[in-house]
Protein backbone atom coordinates (compact mmCIF):
# COMPACT_ATOMS: atom_id res chain seq x y z
CA UNK A 1 0.00 0.00 0.00
CA UNK A 2 1.42 3.40 -0.93
CA UNK A 3 1.40 5.38 1.76
CA UNK A 4 2.02 8.71 0.51
CA UNK A 5 5.27 9.93 2.28
CA UNK A 6 5.63 13.19 0.31
CA UNK A 7 1.93 14.26 0.45
CA UNK A 8 2.32 13.48 4.20
CA UNK A 9 5.70 15.94 4.75
CA UNK A 10 3.74 18.60 2.32
CA UNK A 11 0.90 18.70 5.15
CA UNK A 12 2.79 18.05 7.81
CA UNK A 13 4.88 21.00 6.38
CA UNK A 14 2.34 23.75 5.70
CA UNK A 15 0.86 23.40 9.12
CA UNK A 16 3.04 26.07 10.71
CA UNK A 17 2.55 29.02 8.11
CA UNK A 18 -1.16 28.37 7.79
CA UNK A 19 -1.67 28.53 11.40
CA UNK A 20 0.68 32.01 11.24
CA UNK A 21 -1.63 33.36 8.65
CA UNK A 22 -4.24 33.42 10.25
CA UNK A 23 -2.43 35.94 12.58
CA UNK A 24 -1.10 38.10 10.38
CA UNK A 25 -5.17 38.04 8.41
CA UNK A 26 -6.24 39.42 11.46
CA UNK A 27 -3.68 41.84 12.44
CA UNK A 28 -4.07 43.15 8.91
CA UNK A 29 -7.56 43.84 8.69
CA UNK A 30 -7.31 45.27 11.96
CA UNK A 31 -4.59 47.64 11.11
CA UNK A 32 -6.52 48.08 7.71
CA UNK A 33 -9.86 48.80 8.61
CA UNK A 34 -10.12 49.22 12.21
CA UNK A 35 -7.39 51.50 12.35
CA UNK A 36 -7.18 52.90 8.86
CA UNK A 37 -3.82 52.54 8.28
CA UNK A 38 -3.09 53.11 4.44
CA UNK A 39 -1.52 49.30 3.73
CA UNK A 40 -1.75 48.24 0.74
CA UNK A 41 -3.29 44.85 2.35
CA UNK A 42 -3.66 42.62 -1.34
CA UNK A 43 0.17 43.80 -1.96
CA UNK A 44 1.88 42.74 1.12
CA UNK A 45 0.06 39.50 1.77
CA UNK A 46 0.52 37.67 -1.65
CA UNK A 47 3.99 36.32 -0.46
CA UNK A 48 2.91 35.40 3.24
CA UNK A 49 -0.54 33.24 1.89
CA UNK A 50 0.59 32.04 -1.44
CA UNK A 51 4.42 31.36 -1.04
CA UNK A 52 5.52 30.84 2.28
CA UNK A 53 3.12 27.85 3.43
CA UNK A 54 3.86 26.43 -0.37
CA UNK A 55 7.58 26.82 -0.03
CA UNK A 56 7.49 25.27 3.79
CA UNK A 57 5.61 22.26 2.23
CA UNK A 58 8.50 21.64 -0.41
CA UNK A 59 11.14 22.29 2.04
CA UNK A 60 10.03 19.75 4.39
CA UNK A 61 9.47 17.12 1.44
CA UNK A 62 13.13 17.87 0.43
CA UNK A 63 13.66 17.10 3.50
CA UNK A 64 11.97 13.80 3.71
CA UNK A 65 13.96 13.41 0.68
CA UNK A 66 17.53 14.19 1.94
CA UNK A 67 17.60 12.11 5.33
CA UNK A 68 18.60 8.49 3.20
CA UNK A 69 21.29 10.74 1.39
CA UNK A 70 22.35 13.17 3.74
CA UNK A 71 20.91 13.52 7.49
CA UNK A 72 20.57 16.89 8.30
CA UNK A 73 18.83 17.52 11.91
CA UNK A 74 15.39 19.06 11.09
CA UNK A 75 16.23 22.35 13.24
CA UNK A 76 18.88 22.96 11.15
CA UNK A 77 17.49 21.84 7.78
CA UNK A 78 14.92 25.19 8.17
CA UNK A 79 16.85 27.39 9.65
CA UNK A 80 18.26 27.14 5.78
CA UNK A 81 14.88 27.96 4.42
CA UNK A 82 15.40 32.14 5.06
CA UNK A 83 17.97 31.98 2.90
CA UNK A 84 16.25 31.28 0.21
CA UNK A 85 12.77 32.81 1.39
CA UNK A 86 14.75 36.10 2.74
CA UNK A 87 15.64 37.66 -1.23
CA UNK A 88 12.15 35.82 -2.76
CA UNK A 89 10.43 37.99 -0.25
CA UNK A 90 12.52 40.99 -0.83
CA UNK A 91 12.11 40.76 -4.50
CA UNK A 92 8.21 40.41 -4.72
CA UNK A 93 7.67 43.60 -2.30
CA UNK A 94 10.21 45.44 -4.04
CA UNK A 95 8.69 44.26 -7.36
CA UNK A 96 5.04 44.69 -5.80
CA UNK A 97 6.38 48.46 -4.82
CA UNK A 98 6.42 48.03 -1.38
CA UNK A 99 9.80 48.75 -0.52
CA UNK A 100 12.88 49.99 -2.31
CA UNK A 101 16.15 49.83 -1.50
CA UNK A 102 18.06 53.14 0.03
CA UNK A 103 21.47 54.07 0.92
CA UNK A 104 20.83 53.44 4.86
CA UNK A 105 18.46 51.45 4.69
CA UNK A 106 15.18 49.31 3.64
CA UNK A 107 12.61 52.31 2.68
CA UNK A 108 8.69 50.44 3.37
CA UNK A 109 5.66 52.06 1.66
CA UNK A 110 7.70 55.42 1.33
CA UNK A 111 7.76 56.30 4.38
CA UNK A 112 9.48 54.13 7.09
CA UNK A 113 13.11 53.67 6.72
CA UNK A 114 14.60 50.56 8.48
CA UNK A 115 18.26 50.61 8.77
CA UNK A 116 20.73 47.73 7.60
CA UNK A 117 21.84 46.75 10.83
CA UNK A 118 18.12 45.85 11.59
CA UNK A 119 17.55 43.76 8.72
CA UNK A 120 20.64 41.57 9.87
CA UNK A 121 19.46 41.39 12.83
CA UNK A 122 15.85 40.76 11.99
CA UNK A 123 17.27 37.91 9.55
CA UNK A 124 19.35 36.58 12.38
CA UNK A 125 16.66 36.48 14.66
CA UNK A 126 14.41 34.22 11.66
CA UNK A 127 16.97 31.79 11.50
CA UNK A 128 16.83 31.32 14.89
CA UNK A 129 12.98 31.54 15.08
CA UNK A 130 13.10 28.87 11.89
CA UNK A 131 15.72 26.55 13.83
CA UNK A 132 13.25 26.24 16.41
CA UNK A 133 9.95 26.21 14.57
CA UNK A 134 10.94 23.63 12.58
CA UNK A 135 12.70 21.57 15.30
CA UNK A 136 9.72 21.48 17.61
CA UNK A 137 6.50 22.51 15.90
CA UNK A 138 7.08 20.95 11.99
CA UNK A 139 8.99 17.73 13.90
CA UNK A 140 5.91 17.49 15.99
CA UNK A 141 3.64 17.49 13.11
CA UNK A 142 6.40 15.09 11.01
CA UNK A 143 5.92 12.77 13.98
CA UNK A 144 2.45 13.00 14.42
CA UNK A 145 1.80 12.08 10.21
CA UNK A 146 4.67 9.52 10.96
CA UNK A 147 7.05 10.54 9.09
CA UNK A 148 9.64 11.49 11.85
CA UNK B 1 4.60 -32.51 -16.58
CA UNK B 2 7.79 -31.79 -14.60
CA UNK B 3 7.27 -28.27 -15.84
CA UNK B 4 4.02 -28.26 -13.73
CA UNK B 5 4.95 -29.75 -10.85
CA UNK B 6 8.13 -26.83 -10.98
CA UNK B 7 5.47 -24.54 -11.08
CA UNK B 8 3.00 -25.85 -8.54
CA UNK B 9 5.85 -25.71 -5.87
CA UNK B 10 7.54 -22.58 -7.00
CA UNK B 11 3.85 -21.12 -6.59
CA UNK B 12 3.13 -22.59 -3.07
CA UNK B 13 6.44 -21.65 -2.14
CA UNK B 14 5.83 -18.39 -3.43
CA UNK B 15 2.38 -18.24 -1.93
CA UNK B 16 3.99 -19.21 1.92
CA UNK B 17 6.76 -16.91 1.65
CA UNK B 18 5.21 -13.51 0.47
CA UNK B 19 2.41 -12.08 1.96
CA UNK B 20 -0.43 -10.69 -0.05
CA UNK B 21 -0.57 -7.27 -0.54
CA UNK B 22 -3.38 -5.67 1.63
CA UNK B 23 -5.18 -3.33 -0.15
CA UNK B 24 -6.96 -2.07 3.11
CA UNK B 25 -5.44 -1.23 6.64
CA UNK B 26 -5.41 -3.90 9.06
CA UNK B 27 -6.58 -1.81 11.87
CA UNK B 28 -7.98 1.49 13.13
CA UNK B 29 -4.93 3.59 13.33
CA UNK B 30 -6.90 6.38 15.83
CA UNK B 31 -5.70 4.73 18.75
CA UNK B 32 -1.66 4.57 17.63
CA UNK B 33 -2.25 8.35 16.61
CA UNK B 34 -3.57 8.74 19.93
CA UNK B 35 -0.81 7.12 21.39
CA UNK B 36 1.95 8.86 19.42
CA UNK B 37 0.11 12.15 20.50
CA UNK B 38 0.05 11.24 24.25
CA UNK B 39 4.29 10.00 24.30
CA UNK B 40 5.92 12.45 26.59
CA UNK B 41 7.88 15.00 24.61
CA UNK B 42 11.77 14.99 24.82
CA UNK B 43 13.13 17.61 27.40
CA UNK B 44 13.62 21.47 25.64
CA UNK B 45 17.86 21.45 26.09
CA UNK B 46 18.96 24.66 27.56
CA UNK B 47 20.47 26.28 24.54
CA UNK B 48 17.02 26.24 22.87
CA UNK B 49 15.53 28.06 25.67
CA UNK B 50 18.63 30.76 25.06
CA UNK B 51 17.85 30.87 21.15
CA UNK B 52 14.17 31.34 22.07
CA UNK B 53 15.01 34.25 25.38
CA UNK B 54 17.77 36.08 22.00
CA UNK B 55 14.39 35.99 19.92
CA UNK B 56 12.01 37.08 22.16
CA UNK B 57 14.70 39.87 23.87
CA UNK B 58 15.42 40.79 20.02
CA UNK B 59 12.07 41.65 18.96
CA UNK B 60 11.35 43.77 22.06
CA UNK B 61 14.83 45.90 21.67
CA UNK B 62 13.74 46.35 17.85
CA UNK B 63 10.17 46.42 17.58
CA UNK B 64 11.11 46.66 13.68
CA UNK B 65 11.55 43.27 12.84
CA UNK B 66 8.10 41.59 14.11
CA UNK B 67 6.51 43.02 10.73
CA UNK B 68 9.52 41.38 8.88
CA UNK B 69 9.69 38.15 10.77
CA UNK B 70 5.84 37.75 10.11
CA UNK B 71 5.79 38.70 6.43
CA UNK B 72 8.41 35.13 6.48
CA UNK B 73 6.08 33.00 8.13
Amino acid sequence: MNTHPYLRAYMAGIVVPTLVLLLILTAFCLVRFVFHVPVPIERVIIFPMALVPSLFGLWNMFYLWLRPRRHLPIGIHGALLPFLLAPCGLALASALGLLTLGSSGIVCFDQQIIPYQYVALAFTVGLIAYYLIWKYLVGFFNQVLGIA
Amino acid sequence: MNDQKDDDKIRQLLKQNIRPVNQELESDLWPQMLRRLEERPAAVPWFDWALGAVVVLSIIWVPSTIPMLLYHL
